[in-house]
């Protein structure tokens, strides 16, 4: 199973930091994603791009959760010399993240 | 529940937005008030650089194609205006908005204009009262870059557009105001909430956020249903129906495209935010962990649960300064062996560099399609039956002068390099790069004048 089986989400930047929200379709996938989402896995899964620490937050009211990824951006949207400046699409990437039986790590 | 509700309508996310979804609302949704955010961290030092060119110039001109689609039927319907275009220079946008208002033939429009951001004047002062300006996320001290600072504005809240309403402005046009005062300036001035009112000024806050990113919040980049999302191409931007107690109905223009739901608006509500219980801004700290949203209607969201504290001692202050420019290229290499192709081409590029003295603080390749979304953590492409393979090299130099030669060493790709290359050729134009200074002052220092123009 992937995050994306059980979230959507959306991401965007502030200076040199990424946040990344995740929003858990239903009550039960918010359990798992609370459950198996870990900073440590979420630093792990980012590895390279992300160079600071990742933090993670809860909004259990509309189970999301947010992850703020500093040192994520390259330098921020205004020096970065990434295609994805701004860190639109950081969300993806978790997306794809691996979690529950037979996950790996590192993906 | 009932009592008074005031409509707030989400007019402008960026400078560049679409500005038709204003005139459309207000024609369509019987709002209130129409708030219009066109600023964003790079915004400011683009402004600043066309006002040192042009004395006249340094708000973003799409203000004027927004009012002019959008202020006769506002005047005609009595819909106020607020705006942070001003950014650089909000005394020439009030200016060109009375040139517009006699252009379109409206009389009697009261425009205000709000200042008190721009402190890029008063820095040595300021050094001087003990205001440190330390960056926040290095520590490191002002004196570093001050020869280079090209502007410094204050995140400054809402009090200013409040008093400009008091006046009786139609229009508000602001410099870096928070994205936030724009939505709550009106609320204060409808329900007369107090400074210190922190559980309304947090739960309006909370509302702010959700509809401040236009089409974000009615299926605009939606991620979960995309595909579900009908209308994208006239989508419509979101209203707030917002009551005394800070709470709200969001919904959207009728007639348009897109959709509110739980999942549109929840989406949004974790965009570009930190600790959510901890939101900084210069009105309030508000706390966003225990909103909750309910569908109460087509296209109808109830929003919930949000709730505040004091707001921070100090205000954001975002400086810009020049930091160089980039180099950048981007070439394509066909089959056979595009991708070995592609490694070569660039290890001649950099080959090429090395030999002319080149000097640059960081470089980045991007073999796009591949690695460009998730560097490092997808490898790049090796399949020598690739049809094409469009690799990028990008590098962040000292002056136009080094980030030339990323062009110029490029060149020779086209007949010295691997076979089957194209796209070389024409010269891109050279990025300059503004880097961005944040910092904090304490709100003391930091006052908003109000000057009412009238046509």
């Amino acid at each position: 199973m992937r995050v994306v089986d059980l979230a959507h989400g959306r991401s965007g930047d502030k200076g040199d930091i990424c946040n990344v929200g995740l929003v858990a379709y239903d009550d039960a996938g918010y359990q798992i994603l609370l459950r198996e989402v870990t900073e440590q896995r979420v630093a792990e899964h980012y590895g390279d791009l992300v160079t600071g620490t990742v933090t993670r937050y809860e909004l259990p009211g509309i189970r999301s959760l947010n992850f703020v990824l500093t040192g994520a951006l390259d330098g921020g949207g205004t020096m970065s010399l990434r295609s994805d400046h701004l860190g639109k699409v950081m969300y993806a990437w978790l997306l794809r993240m691996e979690i529950g039986d037979g996950a790996i790590a590192d993906d | 529940m009932s009592g008074k509700t005031v409509r707030l309508g989400a007019g402008m996310a960026f400078w560049g937005d679409r500005v038709q979804p204003a005139a459309e609302m207000i024609e369509r949704a019987d709002i209130d008030y129409l708030c219009c955010d066109h600023l964003a961290e790079l915004t400011m030092s683009i402004l600043a650089k066309q006002r040192a060119k042009n004395p006249e110039a340094g708000y973003t001109r799409d203000l004027i194609d927004l009012l002019r689609g959008a202020l006769p039927v506002a005047v005609r319907k009595g819909v106020k205006i607020i705006s942070n275009a001003g950014g650089a220079n909000p005394r020439a946008a009030g200016e060109r908005v009375l040139e517009l208002c006699k252009e379109l033939g409206l009389s009697g429009v009261r425009v205000a204009v709000v200042t008190g951001d721009d402190i890029e004047g008063d820095i040595d002062r300021l050094m001087d009262d003990g205001v440190s300006f330390t960056n926040l996320d290095t520590g490191a001290e002002l004196v570093t870059v001050r020869e280079r600072l090209t502007h410094a504005a204050v995140y400054t809240g809402s009090e200013g557009i409040v008093e400009a309403l008091r006046l009786g402005a139609d229009v508000v046009i602001c410099g870096r105001v928070t994205d936030i005062a724009l939505y709550l300036g009106p609320l204060i001035h409808e329900f007369g909430w107090a400074s210190d009112d922190w559980q309304r000024l947090g739960m309006a806050t909370v509302v702010a956020h959700a509809i401040e990113c236009g089409g974000q919040a009615t299926g605009g980049l939606y991620a979960a249903d995309w595909q579900g999302v009908d209308g994208l191409e006239d989508l419509g931007y979101p209203i707030a129906e917002v009551r005394e107690d800070g709470t709200a109905v969001l919904t959207k223009t009728p007639g348009t495209g897109g959709r509110v739901d739980i999942g549109t608006v929840s989406e949004q509500l974790v965009y570009e935010i930190l600790d959510p219980g901890n939101y900084l801004t210069a009105d309030v700290t508000a706390d966003f962990t225990q909103v909750r949203l309910e569908e109460v209607g087509p296209d109808r969201v109830l929003i919930t649960g949000g709730t505040g504290k004091p707001r921070p001692d100090t205000l954001k202050v975002n400086m810009g300064y020049r930091a160089g420019f980039v180099g950048e290229i981007v070439f394509t290499y066909s089959w056979p062996d595009a991708p070995a192709k592609a490694r070569r081409g660039i290890e001649f590029l950099k080959n090429r560099l090395a030999a002319a003295d080149f000097r640059c603080s960081a470089e980045i390749v991007e073999y796009l399609g591949h690695t460009s979304m998730f560097q490092g953590r997808v490898p790049p492409p090796t399949d020598p039956e690739l049809p094409e393979v469009v690799v990028r090299y990008a590098a962040r130099c000292p002056d136009a002068e080094q980030a030339r030669k990323v062009f110029t060493e490029s060149v020779p790709l086209y007949n010295n390099g691997p076979a089957g290359v194209a796209g070389v050729g024409t010269r891109p134009p050279l990025k300059e790069l503004y880097a961005i200074w944040s910092c904090l002052i304490p709100r003391e220092h930091v006052s908003q004048s109000v000057e009412l123009l009238e046509v």
